[in-house]
């Protein structure tokens, strides 16, 4: 017995001394030395080789996405003699996959299509390839055409690391046959003493707009709708409804600087302003909107969404531009209100918050923010086929093809319009469906806010996701604990303050200031 | 003859010697792989290698993250729960099914298909059923004029419709148990105690308790083993929400490791993770030789 209690002990030392010898041994870094292929693509265009196309290109790209890739794919194909593997993975796990590639760099996938909000990481870490040296040998079509808001998003340090794909940013939609409805009208201003604007001008005739039209069958369906709707599931996208609402009463617009245009952290001591009355107040009033939302509301991610408002259950709701996508399609989507959606900016509010002097300034003001940025295409350091998935990202991303893509000719993509060309080109959004008044509005709505020189960028520094979703830490966890009623606004508040200061002091306090900085144009 | 002898434990150790190289591999080393890693920091995601940081994760879940002491009494609940309600209706369900009738088979076939479905098709079909707006449960409750009820979206009623739905797809297997366990028992007890009058509860509590209480111990410590490692009706049904009212252990140790490759701090969570089912089983385990002997 206590000769096999020393093999026994023997065994494991030798396991542990043999784990923590490989644990560190630690791994290069990545971009210690310039591979073959990087001198290659250094190469002045006239010297540089064709590109093989036929070889197989394999895309990491998520669920709606999936759409435009399917639709170029066979043509591809067809075209080059070349073959596309498509590796299709749910929003919640696509983080993981990326990442886990980013580590092991198995060259699992050629080019992946990720939200803009990750690539603090991801470019910061040197996960993918700088496109500039390709842009250089292969060009890249209609780069003037690109909005100057997400030419901004494909960007790190300065130069281009991702191919633009989508624009994105919150829209209201509201029901014209609720709100636009003179009976109705009346009835409201019986009740509130004031009739509310259309498309609604703040937050407060929002949640009076919700109460009104809550639980009854207004447009005499014979099923009970709704107020309001919006992303509101746990680890989903329910930040973004939040941060539509606390934009408002955190700051005011203007050329971004520490007291407008800026609703995450101070920039002078980068102390995160979560427990600021703004966000209290925002905080406050949308818990009090989850009262005159579908009892499923907390279920509600990007999908189910656009799902349930489609399908007629709520007067208002808040998202990109996809619910107007969907609305068009009644056999698809199950549309029943093509032609009944009014479009608008996010709501504004009648206060907000200055930090400056420290009071509420009571004044109607409208800030728009760019929610989520929008998705593009990166390629990864270990993609085994970098100039074939270029040409195949060039080729979904051209004028032509994205125009295709956005406008509903080829149905629900998840891609919003981003390039100037798509906002010129009506008649291609009639062709997918829309009837002409409402593309008008529609587009109307977007361009404003893109165009919008002081709208409030989305927080992109490093290790955003975790600021939003992170484990232990994060403003979507103790959200929906405030959705839900669990805890209390102000509570949420100053949890979500208590992890952020945690998560700047855990990234680098200098770094992440410096970051934030930059992130709104400052020095 | 020495030489003989040697060349025996030789030939003895040659045969064992692949069977501790696929444990080392399989089973040993991710271990201690894991163990090592729960005294660095690594956050994957931006750090080339690990840093020793000595105990500070362990004393960070212990000490500072109220999140991972509610996703342990979580876990806590729905396990006592669960385990506690399935063990009950398989018992019934057992007694019912070892009685004669015509049709028995057939019952005991239709029991057994909830056992057999992939958890993570369970979790969705049970999230379309039980949707709010559109499940199926919540029309029928409205169409007989009744509310219909926030199963996935109000954080009091959701912990309890993961156990609810636990509780269906597990019942199966404590009565599959349970059944071949009431089958065994010899009849001549039964006989003696009707010839002495004791009536069919008397029966139950006296004779087929005692004689089926080892099954009971065995499969109720599989089930609370297995269901303290509970992910899938989470990941599917609640998402871990409404706010962290759902999370179990299991699922924060993959948020923690998986999703944001804090490859420490995850370790050191599952690290405790198998401490705290080490020492229940132990306990429980123990408790049962005590009272055997």
């Amino acid at each position: 017995m206590r000769k096999h209690f020393w093999l026994i002990t023997l065994f494991i030392v030798l396991t542990l001394l043999f784990t923590t010898s490989i644990v560190f041994a630690g791994t290069k870094p990545a971009e210690e030395k310039p591979t073959v292929m990087e001198k290659a693509e250094e190469m002045p265009a006239e010297k540089a080789p064709e590109v093989d196309l036929t070889v197989p290109i394999t895309v990491l790209v998520t669920d709606p996405h999936i759409q435009v890739v399917d639709t170029w794919k066979p043509i591809w194909e067809a075209q080059t003699g070349g073959k596309i593997e498509v590796v299709l993975v749910p929003y919640a796990t696509l983080e993981e996959k990326m990442w886990l590639e980013f580590r092991t760099k198995t060259g699992s996938f050629d080019i992946a299509c990720v939200p803009v909000t990750w690539l603090g990481e991801v470019f910061g870490g040197g996960h993918a390839e700088n496109l500039e040296p390709y842009m250089e040998k292969y060009g890249y079509p209609g780069w003037d055409d690109v909005m100057p808001g997400v030419q901004r998003i494909t960007k790190w340090m300065g130069k281009v690391m991702a191919l633009p794909y989508d624009g994105d940013n919150h829209l209201t939609y509201y029901r014209k046959d609720a709100l636009e409805v003179p009976k109705y009208q009346a009835q409201f201003k019986e009740k509130y003493g004031y009739m509310y604007q259309i498309p609604p001008a703040n937050w407060s005739e929002v949640r009076d707009i919700a109460e009104f039209f809550n639980k009854w069958d207004w447009d005499n369906d014979g099923e009970i709708e709704y107020g309001v709707a919006f992303i509101a599931q746990q680890n989903s996208q329910a930040m973004w409804s939040f941060m539509d609402v606390c934009a408002q009463y955190t700051t005011i617009a203007g050329t971004p600087s520490n007291y407008t245009s800026n609703i995450f952290f101070d920039t002078e001591t980068m102390e995160p302003l979560c427990k600021s009355p703004g966000w209290v107040e925002a905080m406050t009033r949308i818990q009090e909107l989850t009262e005159f939302a579908p009892p499923g509301l907390l279920g509600y991610g990007y999908s189910e969404l656009r799902q349930a408002f489609v399908s007629g259950n709520s007067a208002i709701a808040f998202d990109w531009g996809d619910i107007g996508i969907q609305e068009q399609k009644p056999v698809e989507y199950g549309s029943k209100v093509k032609g009944l959606l009014g479009y608008g900016p996010l709501p504004g509010a009648k206060k907000y918050f200055d930090r400056k002097t420290n009071k509420w300034v009571e004044k109607q003001h409208t800030v728009n923010f760019l929610n989520f940025g929008g998705w593009v295409w990166i390629i990864p350091k270990a993609a085994p086929h970098k100039d074939a998935a270029y040409k195949f990202g060039v080729y979904m991303t051209n004028p032509e093809h994205s125009l295709l893509d956005v406008c509903g000719i080829h149905g629900y993509t998840g891609a919003n319009p981003w390039r100037w060309s798509h906002f010129k080109t009506p008649s291609a959004w009639v062709r997918g469906g829309w009837g002409e008044e409402s593309v008008k509005g529609y587009l109307k709505a977007i361009s404003d806010i893109l165009q919008d020189p002081n709208a409030v960028p989305d927080l992109l520094i490093p290790g955003t996701p975790e600021y939003y979703t992170g484990a232990g830490s994060s403003l979507d966890v103790h959200l929906n604990a405030v959705l839900s009623g669990k805890i209390s606004p102000q509570e949420g508040c100053e949890r979500i303050y208590k992890d952020w200061v945690r998560i700047t002091e855990e990234k680098g306090f200098e770094q992440q200031k410096a970051f934030y900085r930059g992130s709104l144009g400052l020095k | 003859m020495a030489s003989a002898t040697i060349g025996r434990r030789n030939v003895k150790f040659a045969f064992l010697l692949p069977a501790l190289i696929y444990l080392m591999l399989m089973a040993i080393l991710p271990l201690v792989w894991t163990l090592t890693l729960s005294f660095t920091k690594w956050h994957a995601n931006i750090m080339p290698k690990p840093e020793w940081v000595g105990l500070d994760n362990f004393k960070y879940f212990l000490f500072q993250d109220l999140r991972f002491w509610h996703a342990l009494g979580f876990t806590s609940m729905y396990v006592g729960i669960s385990v506690t309600g399935e063990l009950v209706l398989g018992l019934i369900l057992a007694t019912l099914l070892s009685q004669k009738f015509r049709g028995k088979n057939f019952f005991r076939v239709i029991y057994l298909i909830p056992m057999a479905c992939p958890p993570i098709a369970v979790a969705f079909l049970w999230r379309m059923m039980l949707h709010p707006d559109i499940g199926i449960i919540n029309t029928m409750l409205t169409s007989i004029g009744l509310n219909g009820v926030k199963w996935t979206t109000s954080a009091n009623v959701a912990p309890f419709t993961i156990i609810m739905v636990d509780i269906w797809e597990w019942t199966p297997f404590m009565f599959l148990a349970l059944l071949a366990a009431l089958q065994s028992l010899p009849t001549e007890l039964y006989q003696a105690a009707a010839v002495d009058g004791a009536n069919s509860w008397k029966m139950f509590i006296h004779i087929t308790l005692p004689l089926i209480a080892p099954v009971i111990v065995t499969i109720s410590l599989i089930r609370v083993i297995d269901a303290f490692k509970l992910f899938e009706l989470v990941f599917g049904i609640t998402g871990a929400g409404p706010g962290s009212s759902t999370e179990s252990l299991s699922f924060y140790v993959y948020i923690v490791g998986m999703k944001w490759f804090k490859l420490g701090r995850g370790s050191a969570a599952s690290w405790l993770f198998l401490i705290i089912l080490l020492i229940f089983a132990i306990t429980l385990i123990s408790r049962f030789k005590k009272q055997r002997t």
